[in-house]
């Protein structure tokens, strides 16, 4: 898994209290899957994020219930968040598999950067 | 029933490691080299140990790990048993009936990932465990290897093309190629049904040229570090399929073919171990939790890999057993080489996954 890098702004992150919704998907979009070369949040894996006092709950999926990297990403994602969110802030990340993902989740940057010209359908 | 933990999963990888040493062995065994005893009364099963015992092993691992049930792991803890019993030279239907538990077991755990979603991929991957399975029947109802040898190739083959069609969902694939990718896979089941080999060699040609022409790999080559390192594994292993089904189409797979040697391994070196050489740094730490980091030496097993394997082919080719004989020495040092830059880079980075 590449080691993600760490930009200057969440450095003075770590001392702010509270996280939002949006730096919890920065966060995300440090997790890579290798395969296809992409971000786990720009994929569109990521398909809910619940703040609330103290807790952070993500619903994420994988683009395959066959694939055993599932657990890997997860780690890496609460290594991620663990380095940035307060101590007092418990991350806690479900695999859900439903809605089935397809490509249609990816963002639009993504879809360029994959060669797509056009919103894709579902090919499923 | 809960999943088994990390710690848990890599004693079962390294069961199954024992056949691939002991397979490795019996292979140069059989071209002359000496051997340990075991490895030596094992010299005709290098087939089995290879594909049945240890790349079931680690198949069957990869899909426990994936579904996340802990009755999944007694699929590769089968296959490694198997490949000991052959190595401890036991009654040669213990080995087989381990091999068709393990391969039964990989069957349901697929089907419960086609159950979670059920798509062509899903399917491919069940089938390719069924071919694992069927092999191993046809070995125990025929007695020969050779006749099980083409379903051992097509549990490899499926089940990585079957990943690989599951992967060009993220690009704009046409509906085509999908109808294509069933045709190939079709052509590849019923040309092994009716043993007609040069017609099974063009299915495994026509699919290198449809996995080329749609494989995310064209697009992640032009990456960076892991992804594009992946990306060059598969498009490397691509050519020697391409190779393999033409060989293949010449008669290469025919029992007793001088060419046999060269067809087989460009399937089970160039194509398998440059997927397996590619996945290693991500399936690795996925299994077991410790990560692998990137590093450009991972490149030096891989052309090592290619170097020694063209060898082997132009000893094939040529009909140079001594050529044919050496390559195939290098091409287990290639292993250790790849098992050794494995270590090292696992050992410069000891972090592992916290939950």
């Amino acid at each position: 898994m590449m080691v993600p890098h760490r930009p200057p702004e969440t450095q003075i992150a770590m001392t702010h209290p509270a996280p939002d919704e949006e730096r919890v998907r920065t966060l995300l979009r440090q997790v890579v899957d290798p395969e296809v070369g992409a971000n786990i949040v720009d994929l569109g894996l990521v398909y809910r994020i619940d703040i609330a006092p103290g807790q952070v709950g993500i619903a994420m999926t994988m683009t395959s219930p066959a694939c055993p990297m599932g657990e890997m990403i997860i780690d890496d994602a609460y290594a991620e968040l663990d380095r940035i969110l307060p101590d007092e802030c418990q991350p806690e990340i479900r695999i859900v598999w439903e809605p089935s993902w397809n490509p249609t989740m990816m963002s639009e940057q993504c879809r360029l950067r994959l060669g797509w010209s056009e919103p894709p359908a579902d090919q499923q | 029933m809960s999943d088994l933990k990390p710690s848990g999963r890599l004693p079962l990888l390294f069961f199954g490691m024992l056949s691939l040493l002991g397979g490795v062995l019996a292979g140069l065994a059989r071209l002359g080299w000496e051997v340990p005893a075991p490895a030596a009364q094992a010299a005709g099963l290098h087939g089995p140990l290879m594909i049945s015992a240890f790349f079931g092993t680690v198949i069957s691992l990869e899909r426990a790990v994936a579904i996340g049930h802990g009755w999944a792991y007694l699929a590769p803890l089968a296959a490694g048993a198997g490949g000991l019993a052959l190595l401890a030279g036991a009654p040669l239907i213990v080995g087989q009936t381990l091999g068709c538990l393990a391969a039964f077991g990989l069957v349901a755990a697929s089907g419960v990932a086609m159950r979670r979603q059920f798509a062509i991929y899903t399917g491919i991957l069940t089938l390719a465990a069924g071919c694992w399975l069927i092999g191993n029947l046809i070995w125990i109802s025929s007695g020969e290897i050779s006749a099980a040898v083409p379903w051992w190739l097509l549990f490899l083959v499926l089940t990585i093309a079957g990943e690989r069609l599951e992967l060009t969902r993220f690009l704009p694939t046409p509906p085509a190629a999908q109808k294509i990718f069933i045709a190939i896979v079709g052509l590849l089941l019923v040309s092994a049904t009716i043993t007609v080999n040069p017609l099974f060699a063009a299915g495994f040609f026509a699919l290198a040229l449809w996995l080329l022409r749609y494989d995310i790999a064209r697009r992640n080559v032009a990456s960076d570090r892991l992804t594009r390192f992946i990306a060059i594994c598969l498009l490397s292993g691509y050519v020697w399929l391409v190779i393999a089904g033409l060989l293949g189409m010449a008669g290469a797979f025919t029992p007793g073919h001088i060419w046999r040697d060269a067809a087989l391994h460009s399937i089970g070196l160039g194509f398998v171990f440059a997927m397996v050489f590619g996945h290693a740094p991500i399936i690795f730490p996925a299994v077991t939790r410790i990560k692998i980091p990137y590093h450009p030496v991972l490149y030096l097993p891989l052309v090592l890999l290619h170097l020694t394997l063209a060898l082997r082919v132009f000893g094939g080719l040529t009909n140079n057993f001594a050529l044919r004989q050496h390559a195939s020495l290098f091409n287990g040092l290639v292993l250790v080489v790849f098992i050794a830059t494995m270590v090292l880079l696992v050992r410069s980075n000891t972090k592992r996954g916290t939950r």
